[in-house]
């Protein structure tokens, strides 16, 4: 198995990087050999050969970069996707893929445009927040942390309900979006290290085979819902 | 007559305050209800040196206080680190005769890097230090360039910046600017050649975000770099670090002032250059600042000497939530060449307000305790099964690594025969718990 740590350099603000080597215990795990490629600017990219690609968050700044250098990787992400293999996007890095992003400045950028929702920034107020997030296709809820500074409009069908925290825009109960097998979310940092539930549903996906995740990774998930759900009762 | 009774109200709650243990943000933020533009209204002494950044500005502003005041000058400071704009008002107005004169020579500011725009509004340091910019508190500050923003618009002209020169983010608030003065370390003895961190917060120019080079590295991404494609480059220094024997305990600055070193890391001696400076700056002679630096131990509570059972060490609080912070942290107690156990609490993220996001922990580099030096590895706190986790994601043996949920028994499981000094790593949130259980000394 062979995974992909895009923009490894300049997307990787929370710690991020753990989100491939979370997955890549659980290939290894799996009884699959698994091996990590980490590729950014200029740097030649066939989809073809992996199995997973992972992009992480940056700040306003360097996300504006990485939209301009994707353009040339588009047509063989887009290919990657409708293949229906895995991708992981999360923070700021899936709105380079709407149709149109607008900065702080009121400056525009056009999107990827594989999603027709468009993100506004600003650079008044930091939204951040604890979450919890529910999904259809899992059985316990994501926790996790959300830390932005905009808004996303046109997500008709979100791919996580919120229980706690950040929706796509302020207010919203829908949080990401999903696209065959790509998960995008404005969840930062190790999302897949913190949520066993996820790693194991990837897991699945990328190898084909059931695989238990590490022990420490459920308790400390046990203990994140429980804390975050004591800060639900109390109203946040 | 209205600043008049701002002043009084603040001054009487402030000495209640002081009574009763609170702390020093509420008298300001009463006297601001009161008179919000009372900061522009009073009487600012010819002096203001303020201090931000992410790290090292209590300790900092703590030395430079130090050197002034053996020097006679009358010093005005925030000790008890209320570093926004409700402290600051505290600070000045109980410091403010009732006709409203602040009655210092020097007013030093410490103030919070997000707050700065709010405080500088309406009192214009003379003399601004900023001393580094790292990932620090991202679940409030967002990123290091959300938080260069926000002090850029706390930047006015008049002020003379005083920054360091080896931060290639703060570097750029001298952009355009002629008067800045620069502070540095040169190439130094405990220098890499390359990047020893988690994560590379230098890879990219600031300015022109094309890739920059380093012909050497400090810690981290502090060092000495230069962007391949727009000239950007560390701007040489006027006060200088120029060399330090961190196993000895001893810097050197300016090639003739020797230092004695309390405490053996490259955090401390940033924060003596930074004082050196503003103390040169203001007039201090170069010797007598060394003298007052040498062996100067903080006051502020951040590293403290204790005994548990036979067993000694010393508490170096970090800060969750600020990789930088813990490997500074990591680095001290990794060259303890006799041999130490190595104690990290991850019980509260923070103390002023609830997240339950331990991301950080990936980017501090714990494989730095891979090391001969550091013996057993004790993991406690609510956070435990994370620490671990990461810990698992380390070259680093299991069986030196112990976990306990439960910080007492964490610290009974330390209070054994072993003849090992402790480092104790945590954070303000977390150090009572541990201090509760040891002898200060």
């Amino acid at each position: 198995m062979k995974l992909l740590h895009l923009y490894h350099d300049i997307m990787n603000l929370y710690g991020e990087y753990a989100n491939v080597l979370a997955l890549r215990e659980m290939i290894l795990k799996s009884g699959e050999e698994c091996e990590t490629e980490r590729k950014s600017f200029g740097e030649a990219v066939d989809f073809n050969e992996y199995d997973f690609v992972y992009v992480g968050s940056g700040t306003e700044r360097n996300q504006k970069l990485v939209l301009e250098d994707f353009r040339r990787l588009a047509d063989g992400f887009q290919a990657y996707v409708a293949g229906g293999k895995a991708a992981l996007w999360t923070g700021n890095s899936f709105e380079i893929l709407g149709s149109r992003l607008t900065d702080c400045d009121g400056r525009d950028y056009r999107g990827i445009g594989m999603f027709s929702f468009t993100t506004v920034e600003q650079n008044k107020k930091r939204s951040t927040a604890d979450a919890i997030f529910e999904a259809d296709f899992l059985d316990k809820p994501l926790v996790g942390f959300v830390n932005k500074c905009s808004e996303i409009e046109g997500i008709g069908e979100p791919m996580f309900r919120v229980r706690m925290g950040l929706g796509n825009k302020t207010g919203d109960e829908g949080e990401g979006i999903r696209e065959n097998n790509l998960f995008c979310t404005h969840l930062t940092g190790p999302v897949l290290m913190k949520n066993p539930g996820l790693l194991v549903y990837v897991t699945r996906l990328v190898t084909g085979k059931e695989v238990a995740p590490n022990p420490l990774m459920v308790k400390g998930y046990e203990i994140t819902s429980r804390e975050l759900g004591k800060l639900l009762e109390n109203g946040q | 007559m209205k600043v008049f009774f701002t002043i009084l109200i603040c001054k009487l709650l402030r000495f209640v305050g002081k009574l009763i243990g609170k702390g020093s943000s509420l008298p300001g933020q009463i006297a601001l209800k009161l008179c919000p533009d009372i900061l522009s209204r009073v009487q600012l002494p010819s002096h203001i040196i303020a201090v931000t950044g992410s790290n090292g500005k209590t300790s900092t502003v703590e030395m430079i206080a130090h050197i002034l005041r053996g020097s006679g000058k009358k010093i005005a400071w925030n000790r008890e680190g209320s570093n926004q704009i409700e402290g600051v008002t505290t600070l000045v107005l109980s410091n403010a005769t009732l006709g409203g004169k602040v009655k210092c020579d020097i007013l030093l500011i410490e103030s919070d890097e997000r707050f700065a725009r709010y405080t500088f509004r309406y009192i214009r340091p003379t003399h601004y230090v900023i001393t580094n910019l790292y990932r620090d508190q991202l679940t409030r500050n967002g990123h290091p360039e959300w938080v260069y923003d926000a002090i850029a618009d706390s930047i006015h002209d008049g002020t003379r910046l005083i920054l360091n020169a080896d931060d290639p983010l703060v570097s750029c608030f001298g952009n355009g600017r002629s008067d800045v003065i620069w502070f540095g370390a040169d190439k130094l003895s405990s220098d890499t050649e390359t990047l020893e961190s988690v994560y590379n917060d230098g890879a990219y120019c600031p300015v022109c975000k094309k890739p920059m080079t380093y012909s050497t590295y400090h810690y981290n991404h502090i060092g000495h770099y230069a962007c391949t494609s727009c000239g950007y480059k560390r701007h040489d220094t006027a006060y200088t670090i120029t060399s330090v024997d961190l196993d000895g305990g001893e810097m050197e600055i300016d090639g003739r002032y020797r230092i004695s070193l309390a405490l053996k890391s490259l955090y401390n001696i940033y924060n003596i250059l930074a004082a050196y400076t503003v103390a040169r700056i203001v007039g201090i002679d170069g010797a007598k600042i060394a003298a007052d630096m040498n062996d100067y131990v903080l006051k502020n509570g951040r590293v403290i000497t204790f005994g548990l059972g036979s067993r000694r060490g010393t508490l170096l609080t970090s800060k969750h939530e600020n990789s930088i912070s813990y490997d500074q942290s990591l680095r001290v107690a990794s060259a303890y060449r006799e041999g130490c156990d190595v104690l990290i609490i991850v019980d509260a993220v923070s103390r002023k307000y609830f997240t339950s996001d331990v991301s950080w922990l990936w980017d501090i580099d714990f494989e730095m305790l891979n090391n001969e030096n550091v013996r057993e590895i004790v993991l406690a706190g609510t956070y435990v099964n994370d620490l671990a986790l990461r810990f698992e994601h380390t070259d680093i043996p299991a069986e030196r690594i112990h976990c306990f949920a439960d910080i007492n028994e964490a610290v009974d499981y330390l209070d054994s025969g072993r003849k090992e000094y402790i480092y104790a790593i945590t954070c303000f949130s977390d150090k009572g718990k541990f201090l509760a259980r040891v002898k200060g000394e």
